[in-house]
């Protein structure tokens, strides 16, 4: 099975949040279900980041923050050369991350 | 409540330390006591702001073990960590304790050594501020989300490069004046921005944001010791009051916020911070605000209320925050020049306060301050206490 990166979908009122938290942020319901996210948004803001943490190899990465078409927002990588404010991006989930011989799975976004 | 004072206030100077980071606030806390006529008093309680001494500096325990370093037994002791805001965490808390009449005499000491490990352990230490599920696993660093910030805000409000490079240049300006500051260089738009050779001068680190948007990684240590209302005539000639504090947190993961140009956390903290104190951002004299990025400078004093949404960059242009201008924002040369060992910054904000309102900040000296301002800012803004100081009683 692929990897999925999920929001949390409230049991009680269904509202969607991401990261979860421990209660649900609209009713303060703790029943969730996972809902993967994926599909299409928009892509609010980014940057080519330079300076980078540990676990990194390459020279820069590019990151986002994106308004998914369902509603929620997500920050991830993106897979694209010149990102523009407001452009069309569609969700892929690939390794973001590889700590201590471990690969971390994640949300990677190209162009729609 | 009781009113409380500062009536004694001190820093080591910031930047790359041969000291360990006990000796750092050792020196910090000694001259703040110092100050004081303590005479057979005893401190009560240290309050100690750090955020990462466990792992950078292979010492927990911080508080006690700066007890013993002055021989301060059997006061009480505490470290608070909250992040870049654990400094002025930290004096609130120590606020608290005078205030309830809980404890007399408090010293509250904020340190940090960064440079004991290597930039990208540091760069690796200080994203883990970020939300470790939603943030941190794609490598999002604090450099990382200020520049996100800035290319938002920027296109909302029409702030350029030049505006963020006015920040820098006015922040290492007043830095020059401050014999306690890390960064002593003076900058020019030629250099950083416009001459051919700025792209290396002044490399992107977080795209807007470029290496002289960015403050340094530094050591270093500040402290205050404080006092109630009724003992401050005996200690000291020059008291300065805590007129109000106010805090607030705000979502971890900054996508979370509905309008993620918007600091709300700064906003709450600074309404509650000017309640408390009975003032409006008019009758502010000074503010040291947490430019950690230069964007985070005129974001924050439109938030705090100095400026309407949107004007901060123009107010900056006029001149206004330069000393000799309306406000002048970041005296002291700001976590841009000043430097920013994050335990130390937002006790090291206050003292520079204390040292205006005292009329002993030298060169750099704003004439007649009456009330002055902090904002120290945790987090990417999910952490922020706001302070307020007042000369005299
Ligand atoms: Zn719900």
């Amino acid at each position: 099975m692929p990897a999925t990166v999920n929001a949390a979908k409230c049991k009680s009122c269904g509202a969607l949040s991401y990261p979860m938290h421990f209660l649900c942020p609209k009713c303060g319901a703790r029943e969730f279900e996972p809902e993967p996210i994926e599909g299409e948004g928009e892509l609010l803001t980014h940057t080519r980041a330079y300076a980078l943490a540990l676990d990194y190899e390459q020279r820069y990465l590019t990151l986002g923050i994106v308004q998914m078409d369902s509603g929620i927002r997500v920050t991830g990588q993106l897979a694209i050369d010149e990102p523009r404010m407001g452009m069309r991006v569609r969700a892929t989930v690939g390794t973001v991350r590889v700590t201590g011989g471990s690969e971390i799975s994640g949300l990677i976004f190209v162009p729609a | 409540m009781r009113d409380v004072a500062i009536v004694g206030a001190a820093s080591t100077p910031f930047g790359r330390s041969q000291w360990s980071l006990l000796k750092l606030m050792a020196e910090a806390s000694h001259a703040a006591m110092t100050q004081a006529r303590l005479g057979d008093r005893r401190i009560d309680a240290v309050c100690v702001a750090n955020m990462g001494s466990a792992r950078n500096n292979r010492q927990a325990g911080l508080a006690s073990a700066l007890v013993d370093r002055l021989n301060l037994f059997p006061a009480a002791a505490e470290t608070v960590e909250n992040g870049p805001a654990s400094g002025a965490s930290a004096v609130k808390v120590g606020f608290q304790a005078v205030a309830s009449g809980m404890s007399d005499l408090v010293l509250v000491c904020g340190g940090e050594r960064m440079r004991e490990v290597n930039n990208l352990e540091a760069t690796e230490f200080v994203s883990y501020l970020s939300h470790r599920y939603a943030e941190y696993p794609y490598g999002v660093t604090l450099p990382a989300l200020a520049g996100m910030f800035a290319r938002l805000f920027m296109a909302k409000h029409g702030v350029t490069a030049e505006h963020l490079a006015m920040v820098a240049m006015k922040n290492h300006a007043n830095a020059l004046l401050n014999p306690n500051a890390h960064i002593k260089m003076e900058l020019s738009l030629e250099g950083i921005l416009h001459s051919p050779h700025a792209l290396m001068n002044n490399p992107f680190v977080a795209d807007p944001l470029r290496f002289f948007d960015c403050c340094p990684v530094s050591d270093g240590a500040a402290a205050v010791l404080l006092a109630p209302a009724e003992m401050t005539s005996d200690l000291t000639d020059r008291p300065v009051r805590i007129a109000g504090i106010g805090q607030a947190t705000d979502t971890q993961a900054v996508h979370e916020r509905p309008d993620p140009t918007e600091l709300t956390a700064v906003r709450i903290a600074s309404q509650r911070a000017f309640e408390m104190a009975g003032l409006e951002p008019k009758d502010i004299s000074l503010a040291e605000l947490h430019d950690a990025f230069t964007i985070l400078e005129i974001a924050q004093s439109e938030e705090v209320g100095f400026f309407k949404r949107g004007k901060g960059h123009i107010a900056l242009a006029k001149g206004e925050t330069q000393i000799g201008g309306r406000l002048p924002i970041n005296t002291s040369g700001g976590l841009k020049a000043k430097g920013h060992p994050v335990g130390a910054t937002g006790v090291s904000q206050i003292a520079e306060l204390v040292f205006q309102l005292r009329g002993e900040a030298g060169k750099r000296q704003v004439k007649d301050p009456r009330h002055g301002f902090a904002l120290n800012f945790g987090g990417f803004g999910n952490s922020v206490v706001a302070t307020i100081l007042s000369r005299g009683f």
